[in-house]
């Protein structure tokens, strides 16, 4: 009974202390709520469409202007200019008005009526891969139509007819199928995992903020009242705990079910099986926050030093660079964050529609994390009231530098406690306690008249 | 002469704050010593090799069989043989493998009598650069082996091997990839990630640096410090990181073109300008920001917001040109932008200064947003008169 209210008490307290510092509601609710819809919009067009290329035709044949005029037709390229030579269709690169060159050869109509080889050259602008995808795409297509075409003609004139030709120009076929994303689109591929990773890394931000406001404060991280230190850490963390749950498995529907289809992406599995993942996951991510903020003294430094972790953790999802390729270093590192199985779990059930039972290995890698981090998180808890609260005393004693509490007593005007800020040496140290060029040049402080010299 | 004095003053307190409290050189140094390690080690191979290709082989002929040997002999693909289509689908959906082939019963003896088998590939686009090499890869391999067996027809039919040639693959495509001829994922995104995580630091650091005199109420002594002189505080406060980020900048820079050895077209000294513009539009952005918002943690959460929107809008990974129109704009305020612009000149065209001179004027345009925050950050340093916490 008392462990339930105890455990209500910690929950609203977490609850109010969210709602009311608008630090954490921005990235609560603006980050959290607002992110996703506006990735959803900065993608929203997915691929690169008839992308700009120039054409060099050294050959002025007809079937040299027939290959421009299907590159020209194909959804990935567009011809909008036609160079006289190279030294032109470079500097269009070099001005970015086209993104990709295609040289024709002199000798291309008269070796393909030599029914010999014809080479095309391509070059393609390396500044984005979208770019060379496209190039290396549509050059290919076209390559490969006009290959079948030029094939049959020439069986057609060494005498074979009919099925032979179809038989002779292709033994083998080859289809392929491309069924999650046929386009490659960048918004499935992109949004499919920039998603979950704004769940973990707004919560670990915003949870951390608040831990380190309480530290600030001279209140113990986990909020516990003195009386009951070291007795009630279960309480303490799950208190804490649900708050951030609650506002998150919110926030979650919303990412993982509302966004997508907002967006447009595929949703492939259930609600319910979404519900599952998000009920894993956003525990994980809320033991993992609370067990890391642990490491954050100041509540503004966590932006200053983990905010690069974004990045970082979004790449070690292994949504660009395959997680097959990952070093073994980075592969470990990477088990470390909810975010890596979450984010693989839900490309494979929302986008490409396995089954619950596919994501298990996912799953069951979410429930050691939970299990870690709820010890880890309880741990901390336990240094931070018992054996941690009076070596901290101890240390914040002797050394008044690592007393977070002094910031709130520091003002202006003591500068006794500004040369513990920033370890002012007697002699630069203010005597009197007041500025006297400032307040020369801009008078005093309002509710400091009457003090100092 | 007074305000060099004021200056110094200043400059000295800060260099006092910048050894005292290490978060700032644990978030410059620190952070990009990490990042340059994680990318450069994670992306080190370039090109993924041996990505797991699956492949159902219903046929179990010498023909199904060197179609398997050929996957596994190029330099991209190493292949998984799955039992049925059923368990390679699975492994698809569960992001095991991102591509498999499935090879038709009757493959070879379809092959012998002319009826035209057909194999199948099957891409998971899902994770991009491994399904759309894999992808690649299959056709190629697709592409050779149907050839392979057109070149034991044609033979057979009395052509002579140049022949063949021309009828088997009569146009050739000859692909050169400017500034990155070795597709090297690591040369495109290392490239541009590094001054993009550097633009975070900076713009944070900045903002942090500003906003913690107002927090800490020591904003008075900085200003008294610096002799009452606004302008000499705001000099003396800065200038330590502009060199710090400025000299952190210059060893990314090395790293990039000297020691990882990336391609460079232009020359590097012009790098090492792009990376100290960079660096000073990030800082008048930061000073902007919290001049805006004289307050450190709403200063400091929305700098946050606004430096990580810049590595999706720079345009390196997907072009700005593609972005819808009422977006394409916005990604002039991001200097990081003009940072990838002045990158794509000198690095990829190697066009020098004539090429990248007006993303200078962009950038150095930045430096117009200090002046237009200067008088309410001065009033909050005098009056301290907003919420600290």
């Amino acid at each position: 009974m008392q462990w339930a209210r105890d455990w209500y008490g910690t929950f609203t307290g977490e609850l109010k202390r969210i709602f009311t510092d608008s630090g954490v509601l921005i990235i609560f609710l603006l980050a959290g709520l607002g992110y996703p819809l506006l990735y959803g919009i900065v993608y929203h067009n997915g691929t690169l469409d008839d992308m700009p290329v120039a054409v060099v035709d050294n050959s002025g044949s007809s079937a040299s202007r027939e290959f421009t005029r299907a590159l020209d037709a194909t959804r990935e390229l567009s011809v909008v200019r036609s160079c006289a030579d190279m030294a032109e269709a470079r500097q269009c690169m070099q001005k970015r008005q086209v993104h990709g060159i295609v040289m024709i050869p002199a000798d291309f109509d008269s070796r393909l009526a030599r029914m010999e080889q014809a080479a095309v050259s391509t070059y393609a602008d390396m500044s984005s891969f979208l770019y060379y995808k496209n190039m290396t795409m549509g050059v290919n297509n076209v390559m490969l139509g006009k290959m079948s075409e030029i094939q049959a003609g020439r069986l057609a004139v060494a005498g074979h007819a009919g099925e032979e030709i179809r038989m002779m120009c292709s033994p083998l076929r080859y289809t392929s199928e491309i069924p999650y994303n046929r386009n490659f689109s960048y918004t499935i591929f992109f949004l499919s995992a920039v998603l979950l990773i704004v769940v973990q890394q707004t919560m670990f931000y915003g949870v951390s903020m608040l831990s380190g406001t309480m530290r600030e404060e001279g209140r113990c991280l986990s909020g516990m009242p003195g009386e009951r230190t070291g007795r009630g850490i279960s309480r303490t963390v799950l208190g804490r705990g649900a708050a951030y749950w609650v506002l998150y498995m919110g926030i979650g529907i919303y990412i993982a079910s509302i966004v997508p289809a907002i967006a447009g992406l595929p949703q492939n599995t259930g609600f319910g099986n979404i519900m599952v993942l998000l009920l894993f996951y956003v525990t994980a991510c809320t033991f993992f926050s609370l067990a890391f903020s642990t490491i954050v003294r100041h509540r503004e430094t966590v932006f200053v030093l983990f905010l690069f972790m974004s990045p970082v953790c979004l790449f070690l999802t292994g949504f660009a660079w395959p997680a097959s390729n990952f070093p073994g270093f980075w592969r470990l590192f990477s088990y470390i964050f909810p975010s890596t199985f979450a984010v693989r779990a839900f490309i494979d059930m929302n986008t490409a529609g396995a089954d619950i039972a596919m994501a298990g290995r996912h799953m069951t890698a979410l429930g050691i994390q939970i299990i870690v981090y709820y010890l880890l998180s309880c741990l901390s808890a336990y240094d931070e009231n018992l054996s941690g609260r009076a070596f901290w005393r101890a240390l914040c004693h002797r050394n008044p530098r690592l007393n977070s509490r002094h910031y709130e007593t520091t003002d202006f005007d003591a500068g006794s406690d500004i040369s513990r800020v920033h370890r002012v040496s007697p002699e630069e140290r203010n005597p009197t306690g007041t500025y006297r060029q400032v307040e020369e040049r801009y008078g005093r402080l309002p509710g400091q008249e009457g003090t100092g010299a | 002469m007074e305000f060099i004095c004021n200056v110094k003053a200043a400059m000295r307190r800060e260099l006092r704050i910048l050894r005292n409290r290490p978060v700032y050189l644990l978030a410059s140094i620190g952070v990009m010593a990490f990042c340059i390690v994680f990318f450069y080690t994670l992306l080190k191979e370039g090109l993924p090799q041996d990505l797991p290709i699956g492949v159902v082989d219903n046929d179990n002929s010498s023909l199904s069989r060197n179609i398997v040997r050929q996957i596994d002999a190029t330099q991209l693909g190493g292949t998984v043989m799955f039992g049925s289509y059923r368990q390679a689908r699975e492994a698809m959906q569960t992001g095991r493998i991102s591509s498999f082939c499935v090879i038709p019963h009757g493959l070879y003896s379809d092959v012998l009598s002319g009826r035209q088998p057909e194999l199948v590939f099957y891409v998971n686009s899902l994770y991009m650069v491994g399904g759309a090499l894999a992808y690649k890869d299959l056709l190629t391999m697709g592409n050779m082996v149907s050839g392979g067996i057109k070149l034991e027809l044609l033979r057979g039919k009395g052509m002579n091997d140049a022949a063949i040639m021309g009828q088997i693959q009569p146009i050739l495509v000859d692909a050169h990839q400017i500034g990155n001829p070795a597709v090297s994922y690591n040369v495109y995104l290392t490239n541009m990630l590094i001054p993009g995580i550097l633009e975070m630091i900076v713009i944070l650091v900045t903002v942090y640096a500003l906003g913690s005199e107002l927090k800490y109420g020591t904003s008075r002594h900085m200003l008294e410090k610096a002799g009452g002189s606004m302008s000499a505080a705001m000099a003396g406060k800065l200038l330590p990181y502009t060199v710090l980020f400025t000299a952190i900048g210059i060893v990314c820079e090395l790293f990039l073109y000297h020691w990882a050895g990336f391609p460079l077209k232009g020359s590097i000294w012009n790098m090492f300008i792009a990376i100290f513009l960079l660096v000073i539009a990030c800082e008048a952005l930061g000073f902007f920001i919290v001049g805006l918002l004289p307050v450190l943690r709403l200063s400091l959460s929305i700098a946050a917001l606004f430096s990580v929107l810049a590595l999706s809008l720079t345009g390196f990974t997907f072009p700005v040109e593609a972005l819808p129109a009422c977006i394409r704009g916005l990604a002039a305020v991001f200097p990081l932008r003009h940072y990838y612009l002045i990158y794509v000149q000198e690095s990829i065209f190697g066009s020098g200064f004539a090429g990248w001179y007006p993303q200078m004027i962009y950038l150095l345009l930045f430096l117009a947003l200090p002046p237009l925050a200067y008088g309410r950050l001065r009033r909050a340093y005098i009056n301290l008169n907003f919420p600290r916490n």
